[in-house]
């Protein structure tokens, strides 16, 4: 009967508390009296601050912490003991009592407030909690609301990109068919006079040219990105490039009164490349340095080379760039001015795909402008062909040097059966200057030769009735030096792939020139011809 | 219960003392100038709170809520609607506020100035009562005020009014606007309403 435990004495089960917060609290506890001397220093304390209970009970709170008086925490320890409970925050203290984990200090939060006994204050108590753990939480979820955030104003802008694309595609898919369906009512009418059927014809041309283009440079986008362009490389002439673009544009920088210069530096080493590609990267260049030239500018092209690099460049005193639209020039669908209001036509395709096609010849493009209004300048590096730098196969001939865009006294005989292609070819090299004969059949031309006509180059057709072009050039061969027997043959023909280039070259032909041609490829290729002389 | 002109200056004059200590201790903490002004003042029954705060029409707000005791005794109350409480803690600490919910930063902050603010209107009236009053650790709660005022009604058997106080926080040429709810027993207000008479009067003879 006397096992019945006697209860604790007054104030044990208190004591007992306080030392197990003492020991094992999961944060700070610190008491003083009102004369802020400190009474209780948990172990909490001791670990984080590096100060011993031992060190500092008895101690006044400022003498050992400093630093508290100076962030004005005397005012928070005056009104505790006043009665008021403060509480501080992370944010607006970052922490209460200094302590450092390698080098940083630990935030914290907590409070200050009154000990009060028979409602009179004798003393604070302060309550240290670590909030580590949450500051990096929330770092965290704010680092990922940000990323959030970002990720949708991309797809916002990707989105907005293909609005935009749209709505420019079905405009210029409309515009070139508006003038097409309008002319054609003209001339369905069989109302007009000769000058306005002229007209129709030419506005029909230009437009339904100007939406191939447009098709074209959709499809090329495509393959290019699908990876299903192939590039036919050989060794190439950027010159010739650049005079058969440059014929291209003419009529519309004419039309636009801007004039076109070219600075061609001698003995270029070909680049490796494919031409067809080639001449769309520079007349892409080229027509756009004219679209955004305004009459009166000038549009410089430029060829050199250095370093075993060929540069191109096509500088214009357009209406520039402006500096925070330049990183976007070369992709795809942009446009400075997206608005409707826009002065210029086009997809906003034409310098994605001469980036695409550039890089894909092992290229680089860049762009300089010093900002709108002061024009701007597209440079293109393709690296030279290696082996091929020796200049001498392409180096003038003394005395026969003919000018690029020009075949003054050069005589060129034309063997080509159909009337309209033999007229063609016979026009865009008298108005440059050539002297030309041109017959319908092989037979005829072998026939002027042996009688004794003289002449720099033949340009012939390849599929003709009774000898073909092949048959012709072997004949050609046959005759003696004097009669012409060794004179540059070029092929002018549809057979225009790849395989019918190499036969042609195979047979004996310098050049190999596809219908339909650019009266400026054919010049610089007869030039070309002539200027290396006879193979 | 209804104000006369001259208690409600009173209060407004002793209210703006107590806001000016509170926008000095937060414009200390922040480093930048606050100013805190108290527009207005009424009394009204805890049971009309509800419509008088009709203008925080959010579903949810943001209390700060501090018990005080001692010879006058009962709840105070800062609210915030959410917007203000996130552009109030935005301005205070160049720091974004998330939704309240999943920011204990923003809450934390809130808190605090709850507490000051809190703070030093009781700590005002305690002084002209000259009367100790003892305070509760402040708590943050975001729900609908109509269950902030229902905890009000509940807690207190005897009729209870609140002193409602709007409180204009100024700072960085933005301006939020709170409320200081003050909820008290006929007996504390009465005993207040008495003390700013006496107080105005010996003003008045200073």
């Amino acid at each position: 009967m006397s096992d019945i435990p006697r209860p604790p004495a007054v104030g044990a089960v208190e004591r007992a508390m306080l030392r197990w917060l003492q020991e094992h609290g999961d944060r700070g506890v610190f008491t003083t009296d009102a004369a802020l001397i400190v009474r209780s220093w948990n172990r909490w304390l001791a670990a984080a601050t590096g100060v011993s209970t031992e060190r500092i009970l008895g101690q006044r709170l400022f003498d050992v912490f400093p630093s508290l008086a100076e962030r004005g925490f005397d005012q928070h320890y005056a009104e505790a003991l006043s009665g008021q409970v403060k509480v501080l925050s992370h944010s607006l203290h970052r922490f209460i009592l200094p302590a450092t984990e390698k080098g940083e200090q630990m935030p914290q939060r907590g409070q200050v407030g009154p000990l009060v006994e028979d409602e009179r204050v004798v003393g604070t108590i302060t309550i240290v909690e670590d909030v580590s753990e949450r500051v990096f939480t929330e770092r965290e979820l704010r680092a990922r609301i940000a990323t959030a955030e970002r990720a949708r104003g991309m797809a916002e802008a990707a989105s907005r990109v293909k609005d935009e694309f749209l709505a420019t595609l079905s405009h210029e898919i409309r515009t070139p068919l508006n003038a097409v369906l309008g002319w054609t009512r003209i001339l369905r009418s069989r109302d007009f006079d000769k000058a306005t059927a002229e007209r129709a014809v030419e506005v029909i041309d230009r437009n339904a040219s100007a939406q191939l283009t447009l098709i074209s440079d959709m499809l090329d986008m495509a393959r290019i990105s699908t990876g299903k362009v192939r590039l036919d490389i050989m060794d190439v002439d950027l010159s010739t490039i650049v005079m058969a673009a440059i014929d291209v544009v003419r009529p519309a920088a004419d039309a636009k009164d801007v004039r076109l210069i070219t600075e061609l530096a001698p003995r270029l080493p070909p680049v490796g490349g494919d031409r067809d590609r080639l001449l769309q990267i520079v007349w892409n260049l080229l027509s756009n340095a004219v679209k955004f030239t305004d009459a009166g500018g000038r549009v410089t092209v430029a060829v050199n080379a250095q370093d075993r690099l060929v540069r191109l460049s096509v500088a214009d005193t357009g209406q520039g760039i402006a500096p925070e639209f330049r990183s976007q020039v070369f992709e795809r669908f942009k446009q400075a001015d997206a608005s409707s209001a826009r002065r210029h036509g086009g997809l906003g395709l034409g310098l994605a795909l001469v980036r695409e096609l550039v890089e894909l010849h092992g290229g680089s493009v860049g762009v300089e402008s010093a900002g709108l209004g002061q024009g701007s300048m597209f440079t293109v590096t393709l690296p030279a062909r290696p082996g091929a730098a020796d200049s001498s196969r392409i180096a003038p001939r003394p005395g026969a040097t003919v000018e690029p865009g020009t075949l003054g006294g050069v005589r060129i005989l034309i063997v080509e059966d159909d009337r309209d292609a033999r007229e063609i070819i016979v026009r865009s090299v008298t108005d440059v200057g050539a002297s030309v004969t041109a017959v319908s059949s092989a037979a005829e031309a072998l026939a002027l030769l042996r009688e004794g006509s003289a002449t720099d180059v033949v340009v012939t057709d390849l599929g003709m009735p009774g000898d073909d072009g092949y048959a012709f050039l072997r004949e050609l061969r046959k005759l003696p030096f004097d009669r012409g027997g060794t004179v540059p043959a070029i092929a002018v023909t549809a057979y225009a792939t790849g395989e019918d280039r190499k036969r042609a070259l195979q047979e004996g032909f310098v050049a190999h020139v596809g219908k339909p041609f650019a009266p400026l490829t054919l010049i610089s290729t007869i030039a070309r011809a002539v200027t290396n002389g006879r193979g | 219960m209804n104000l006369t002109d001259p208690q409600k200056d009173a209060l407004v004059e002793l209210l703006n003392i107590g806001f000016g200590r509170a926008g000095a201790a937060l414009s200390k903490l922040t480093g930048q100038r606050i100013l805190l002004e108290v527009p207005e003042v009424a009394v009204l029954p805890v049971a009309q709170l509800d419509a008088s705060l009709g203008r925080l029409a959010s579903d949810k707000v943001a209390s700060v809520h501090q018990v005080f005791s001692g010879p006058v005794g009962g709840d105070a109350l800062l609210i915030l609607d959410p917007v203000a409480a996130s552009t109030l803690k935005e301005l205070l600490t160049d720091e974004a506020a998330l939704p309240l919910e999943l920011d204990a930063s923003s809450r934390e902050v809130l808190t605090e100035v709850g507490n000051i603010l809190l703070n030093a209107c009781i700590g005002t009236f305690g002084n002209l009562l000259r009367v100790p009053v003892s305070f509760s650790v402040p708590d943050l709660d975001v729900a609908s005020l109509r269950s902030v005022m229902e905890r009000m009604i509940a807690s207190g058997d005897a009729m209870r009014y609140a002193l409602v106080v709007t409180a204009g926080f100024r700072l960085r040429e933005a301006s939020v606007t709170g409320y200081v709810v003050i909820v008290l027993t006929v007996q504390s207000l009465t005993r207040l309403l008495i003390a700013v008479e006496q107080w105005v009067s010996r003003e008045e003879n200073a």
